[in-house]
């Protein structure tokens, strides 16, 4: 049995929806999520990224995942809305806060600087719009040799109709030229009934065009991949990485000294982190 | 001799009120699942749904309901399942969500596994209990609503007692 994630719930500022929205989660069968921030850098005005609430402070106790004996584990993340390049700051210390960081490109020179260039881990591909551009191979295969996941949410689609249609047909496009190849399906839910189990979702996929394996995937290796794609961004190519050491007492448990070698992570699309 | 061959989805469904469960049927379910498809798959997928589909079981205690699909479509009508927002029963709509489970070839494959689930179900729910009074009270209730003959029926009631006990 494959572990799963859902690495797409937003970010409410109720904490009771969002609670709900991690107890269903892990009732549900779902072993990670992650809390989404968007964010959307207006003109002009300096953009302020919001920093993202500690897991520790929205609950007081993780609930335990359906058929394990572990808790769930909530993470972080961060999707930039972009419609200039100036947006996307790839030294900004604010990112460094988020376990994840993902974009949606609006216009097609973006949508091509994210998949070649961009240091993040996710790009969004627009669910609730006919889409601005179309999908060329290059990028799309940069993007792929890079360890970059694209992203398609499905709870738009489960909203309205004409979502729906968009949703798909977006994804199709999408799948048709990545031949479904690193592509995740999340929620990007806002209610806690807006979550689907995930064995529907991975047979939901299949109207996205992806086949049995692909669709099982995209619920759970690829997301996988994404994590560790994710703490590889942190890192130095994956091969060292610093933790402050607290001088707290409870340094005891924890130890971890100042500077600890980590192995890279033995993932089969982990080429980038060799190549940054 | 060849019989006909279906699937049988095990589904559980979700609502926010648990005490909305009590008003739904099998034909509302039937009715919301039949809609669905349509929506998604139009008059194909209707088409589909005509022969072979049915809700077999419900049990508007605990939410566990058995869907049969013919075995040749299951998939696309699956397909639709995630797009069951509500299901409107006696004039009333009650936002829910069809969460499958299990996938079976036969009744008694999904009747075994959901015995099993229960049994987890009962397991994990346990250690919740406050006090060890609660825990003995759960027990004997256990103890005493088994139906000779019919195990899957007992298991069931297993899963309700405690829920009636966590409220």
């Amino acid at each position: 049995m494959s572990v799963f994630m859902d690495l797409n719930l937003t970010f409410t500022e109720d904490k009771s929806v969002l609670q709900r929205m991690i107890e269903t989660a892990a009732q549900l069968g779902f072993s990670t999520v992650a809390i989404n921030y968007m964010f959307e850098p207006k003109a002009k005005k300096k953009p302020q990224i919001p920093a993202p609430t500690p897991i520790t402070e929205l609950m007081d106790q993780l609930p335990v995942v359906q058929g394990r004996s572990r808790p769930i584990r909530v993470l972080n993340r961060l999707t930039l809305v972009m419609s200039d390049s100036f947006h996307f700051r790839s030294t900004a210390p604010e990112y460094r806060c988020f376990d994840l960081l993902a974009v949606q490109p609006t216009t097609e020179k973006l949508f091509h600087a994210a998949c070649m260039v961009y240091d993040i881990d996710i790009i969004c591909v627009s669910v609730t719009e006919r889409l601005p551009f179309f999908f060329k191979r290059a990028p799309v295969n940069g993007a792929i040799d890079r360890g970059v996941v694209f992203e398609v949410s499905y709870s738009a689609a489960i909203r309205d109709s004409t979502m729906r249609r968009y949703t798909i047909a977006n994804a199709i496009s999408l799948i048709e030229c990545c031949k479904g190849k690193s592509v995740m399906v999340s929620s990007a839910a806002e209610k806690a009934l807006e979550l689907r189990g995930p064995y529907d979702v991975t047979n939901l996929s299949l109207l996205f065009g992806l086949s049995d394996k692909d669709c099982k995937e995209a619920v759970s290796s690829t997301c996988r991949s994404v994590l560790l794609h994710g703490e590889t961004r942190k890192t130095a190519s994956g091969i060292i990485y610093t933790v402050k050491s607290c001088s707290e007492a409870s340094d005891q448990q924890e130890a971890p000294p100042q500077s600890e070698t980590c192995e890279a992570p033995p993932s089969k699309k982990q080429k980038s982190s060799v190549t940054e | 001799m060849v019989r006909v061959k279906s699937r049988y989805l095990l589904c559980e469904i979700t609502v926010s009120d648990r005490s909305q469960l009590l008003q739904l049927d099998d034909r509302a379910v039937a009715t919301a699942v039949r809609a669905a498809v349509a929506r998604t798959h139009g008059d194909y997928g209707a088409a589909q749904c005509v022969i072979g589909f049915s809700v077999k079981y419900l049990n508007a205690h605990t939410g566990i309901v058995f869907l049969r699909f013919p075995k040749r479509c299951y998939r696309l009508l699956w397909s639709a399942l995630p797009f069951i927002t509500c299901i409107e029963t006696r004039g009333h709509k009650i936002p829910c969500v069809l969460n499958c489970l299990h996938v079976g070839g036969t009744i008694r494959t999904c009747q075994k596994f959901l015995i099993k689930y229960n049994t987890q179900q009962l397991h994990q729910m346990l250690p919740k209990c406050k006090n060890d009074e609660e825990k003995q009270q759960v027990r004997k209730a256990i103890l005493t609503c088994s139906l000779p003959g019919s195990n899957r029926k007992e298991s069931e009631e297993d899963f309700e007692s405690e829920e009636d006990e966590e409220e």
